[in-house]
């Protein structure tokens, strides 16, 4: 890709080449019984261009074959067409201090050692519930990320990954439910026997089913299923949709738009969570730590050269490429919504009637951009005088979180990383629409 | 590479199955924002995967770029799937093709210039722009693909397939004071540049469409009887019954299997589902599926009746049925899991006028934001609805959902529309493929006592 960069520079045109490398290993079983290892590697690039009117094109390929000059050719032939931006690609930091997240244990695991793992976790769910069938994945990986631009500069990152996914399944005649629990970190440092821990209270809570009424009630979001509100306040803070005014936080900056309770912040840093980098898809330095709502208030979106070109701000490091065939997107790296003082069993002793929502069906169908969201319990749990009582069927939750975020009542002290990048603890929004079939 | 693919599936000697995919994708990609030209993406993806089933041990795949050294790679892959645990799993083997499948398009979309893609999408998008002051985001989106894929197995199969695909959408984001509207429609299909040429009134209608679901009514939850449009309908068999129907759900859950026996009462009379993997021209066909099945139709539930259900090569040798050629996969980087083709309600008798009459009242549920499903249970969202009164289509309503239990669900149908249409648009998900060509179809349907979640 240096070929790209200098044959960028030779002829004077502005642009960068982002490369990612992927090479993952996954265990499956199903049903119980091993299904099969798979080995996955996928490597390729995205070009972009800005010709000398200062219009953009791109170009992705894992195809290494062609020349840089006929690539280059072809993506400069697009750029005609291209938007105009106001933005250039820009020098990169030199990141002295700054050290790769792998971990040998995970960058060279062997499929036994991935194997084994599987067959305990099963065999341990199976002790306590033979009847029960269980798919299970184990995956671990290595991703490297490179960026060259042309002032022929060049930043690179590489991080390991580390996944451990159960699914278990109950079928009864008239009663089918499916509990899924995850854990992602990029070291081997997870800590699988709380993770079996969790999973077993939640097979435990669920064998009892229990009804709840339609109405208002007090809702507990556990760190799954607090998803549910944060996904649409995840499309508002995005700051292309804010450019295009899709967002409803455009305007809102400063501005106290939630429960005082409710401070969400962003920490690109924090060593082996996922979301972390030293510097965005784009060659933004991330910050140490940045508030996105404080004490209620918003305080930052999330911008990349081009969104923060547009609305005339500094880029935040937060332009992020879902593949090398994707061009950078506002996205964030990790996530922590400020945990509170109480223990998460305080939070539900004082629920008269209420509900524990951990996973939902339907996330992001309803209009999210205006903030509501309309899903189905997953799965979910009656509370009653401070007891819970047993796992909800057929009911629905609904509501628009710009109005249910401002009635944030108490937050957990307990938290926990959701997907490798959130650190999220439990939330008590009261009240919550619910639906109920009976 | 036909000759070459025939040596690599000799080199099995233990009884293994293998499989073999060369791909070469070629994708373009246009999005104008606002009438401008925001991005530009030509692609090119060229890979591969070689996918061994030790009957001994269990099944081993590799995914890689390029296609280079397939002979070590296969090799490899023998020797690797001989060290792995046994799961009890065969393949049902099929018989040996010899096919090269090359597709003929009307306008070939490889051969229309970017000018001439991009000065299309440019009118649609003054089209949009033109319709209200309350239009602040508009969005017209374009991609095609273009998939030359070898597959090859130890049968001694080898088929060369070409797969064309092309796909428009319109987006509209229309404001009034703080409420905010997104429509969104569009088209799609195995087809050429001709598919997404003439679609000016569609461009016209979404931007239309935002600014009235402005003033619609939020609808409120509850319980109502439900007329759900073509549309909707199909996403509804697809969702809450379809994924039901893939076997890889079923191969080894005897409870769920017990519930699922074929022919059992599952559904209303009314109710006949099919999947149909060799209907022509639609997104979701293909000769063979992607373990080189021959695809089929598939009854599913026959008049309340379930009586089929969909297989790979594998399901089917744990099931003892026989293969349906519905083994799919996204593209090479992903290996073939049991998915839907094309799948629909088939037309019954009434009109829609017929079903409307009568529901006293009762909510129209029209197209589709989004749909999921956790086996029994699934969701789905209508873009947007019509309340119903006294057998009258009236008041335009919006921001609801609608959620159930499949099995309560499928014997409340007690009216299947004669307007049966197939829908093209949008993809399907199941595990980490995501964007697969599902193609949908179904007449006018209604539902007695649907549970609606709304504002």
């Amino acid at each position: 890709m240096y070929e790209l960069a200098r044959e960028l520079k030779s002829r004077s045109l502005e642009g960068d080449v982002f490369t990612r490398k992927i090479r993952a290993k996954e265990v499956r079983y199903q049903a119980d019984r091993f299904a099969g290892f798979e080995i996955r590697e996928n490597e390729g690039y995205g070009l972009r261009v800005i010709n000398p009117e200062g219009k953009i094109a791109f170009y992705a390929s894992s195809s290494f074959e062609e020349s840089p000059q006929a690539v280059l050719e072809r993506t400069l032939a697009a750029s005609q067409y291209g938007d105009r931006v106001k933005f250039h690609i820009p020098s990169y930091p030199s990141l002295v201090d700054w050290e790769n997240l792998v971990d040998p244990r995970v960058q060279n695991i062997k499929e036994t050692e991935m194997i084994e793992l599987g067959e305990y976790l099963i065999s341990r769910i199976k002790e306590e519930y033979p009847q029960l069938l269980v798919d299970l994945t184990v995956a671990a990986g290595l991703e490297e990320k490179s960026l060259f631009n042309h002032h022929q500069e060049k930043l690179s990152y590489a991080q390991t990954f580390f996944q451990v996914g159960v699914s278990v399944n109950q079928t009864k005649e008239g009663d089918i439910v499916e509990i899924f629990s995850e854990r992602n970190w990029g070291n081997r440092e997870l800590d699988l026997d709380q993770f079996l821990q969790d999973i077993l209270l939640k097979i435990e809570l669920s064998q009892r089913i229990s009804e709840i009424s339609s109405g208002q009630y007090p809702v507990v979001f556990t760190p799954e299923g607090s998803i549910t509100l944060l996904l649409p306040l995840f499309y508002g803070l995005n700051g292309k949709n804010i450019v295009f005014g899709r967002s409803p936080l455009g305007e809102k900056m400063n501005k106290v738009i939630f429960s005082p309770l409710f401070s969400l912040l962003e920490r690109p840093k924090e060593k082996w969570a996922l979301g972390s980098c030293p510097f965005d898809d784009e060659g933004v330095v991330t910050e140490q730590e940045k508030p996105l709502i404080e004490a209620g208030g918003l305080k930052n979106c999330w911008w990349d050269l081009w969104s923060a070109s547009q609305k005339q701000v500094p880029p935040s490091g937060n332009g992020f490429r879902s593949s090398y065939r994707d061009l950078p997107q506002p996205n964030f790296t990790n996530l922590e919504v400020k945990n509170g003082l109480r223990d998460r069993e305080t939070l539900i002793e004082e629920i008269e009637e209420g509900l524990i929502v951990d996973s939902v069906l339907g996330l992001g169908q309803s209009n999210i951009a205006a903030g509501y969201f309309s899903c189905n319990i997953h799965l979910g749990f009656v509370v009653r005088k401070g007891e819970i009582q047993g796992r909800v069927k057929n009911v629905m939750i609904s509501g628009n979180i710009y109005q249910d975020l401002k009635n944030v009542k108490e937050i957990s002290r307990d938290n926990r990383w959701v997907g490798g990048r959130m650190l999220l603890p439990y939330l008590l929004v009261d009240p919550i629409q619910v639906e109920a079939k009976n | 590479m036909e000759e070459v693919l025939a040596e690599l599936v000799k080199l099995p000697r233990a009884g293994e199955y293998l499989e073999i995919r060369l791909e070469k994708i070629r994708s373009t990609r246009i999005t104008l924002q606002n009438s401008v030209v925001e991005r530009i993406r030509q692609e090119e993806d060229q890979g591969g995967y070689v996918r061994v089933l030790n009957p001994k041990t269990s099944w081993w795949f590799h995914t890689f770029g390029g296609w280079d050294n397939l002979q070590g790679r296969v090799e490899e892959a023998i020797r690797a799937s001989s060290t792995l645990p046994a799961s009890e799993t065969n393949v049902t083997r099929g018989e040996s093709y010899r096919e090269k499948i090359e597709v003929e398009l009307e306008q070939d979309f490889r051969h229309q210039s970017l000018d001439q893609k991009i000065a299309l999408l440019a009118e649609y998008s003054q089209i949009m722009r033109e319709v209200s002051d309350q239009i602040i985001n508009y969005t017209v989106e374009y991609q095609d693909r273009f998939q030359e894929i070898y597959l090859a197995n130890t049968d001694g199969s080898i088929v060369y397939l070409e797969k064309p695909d092309i796909s428009l959408s319109f987006t509209a984001v229309a404001k009034q004071g703080d409420t905010l509207e997104i429509y969104r429609n569009g088209v799609a299909g195995k087809a050429g540049f001709e598919k997404v040429r003439g679609q000016e009134l569609l461009a016209q209608e979404v931007a239309k469409k935002a600014v009235q679901l402005l003033s619609a009514r939020s609808m409120k939850g509850g319980k109502y009887d439900v007329i759900l449009d073509p549309v909707l309908a199909g996403v509804f068999i697809h969702e809450a019954f379809g994924h039901l129907s893939e076997s890889d759900f079923l191969y080894r859950n005897q409870p769920l299997q017990s519930i699922m026996s074929l022919g059992k009462p599952i559904a209303s009379p009314l109710l006949s589902v099919f999947d149909n993997g060799n209907e022509e021209g639609l997104r979701g066909s293909s000769p063979f599926d992607d373990e080189l099945t021959p695809t089929q139709k598939t009854y599913l539930i026959k008049n309340g009746i379930l009586s089929g259900r969909l297989h790979s090569r594998e399901t089917s040798f744990l099931m003892r049925e026989t293969p349906t050629g519905n083994a799919r996969a996204i593209n090479y980087h992903f290996s073939p899991i049991v998915r839907m083709t094309n799948t629909g309600i088939e037309a019954g008798q009434q009109s829609k006028e017929e079903l409307l009459q009568d529901i006293d009242r009762g909510l129209l549920a029209v197209e589709y934001l989004g749909g999921n499903t956790a086996l029994e249970l699934f969701t789905f969202s209508p873009s947007y609805g019509y309340l119903i009164e006294k057998g009258q289509v009236g008041e335009m309503v919006k921001n609801f959902v609608l959620s159930g239990n499949l099995f309560d669900t499928l014997g409340k149908i007690d009216g299947v529309g004669n307007d049966f249409r197939w829908t093209e648009v949008g993809g399907c998900g199941k595990g980490s493929q995501i964007g697969l060509a599902t193609p949908t179809g179904s007449p006018h349907l209604r539902l007695r006592d649907v549970l609606i979640g709304g504002d």
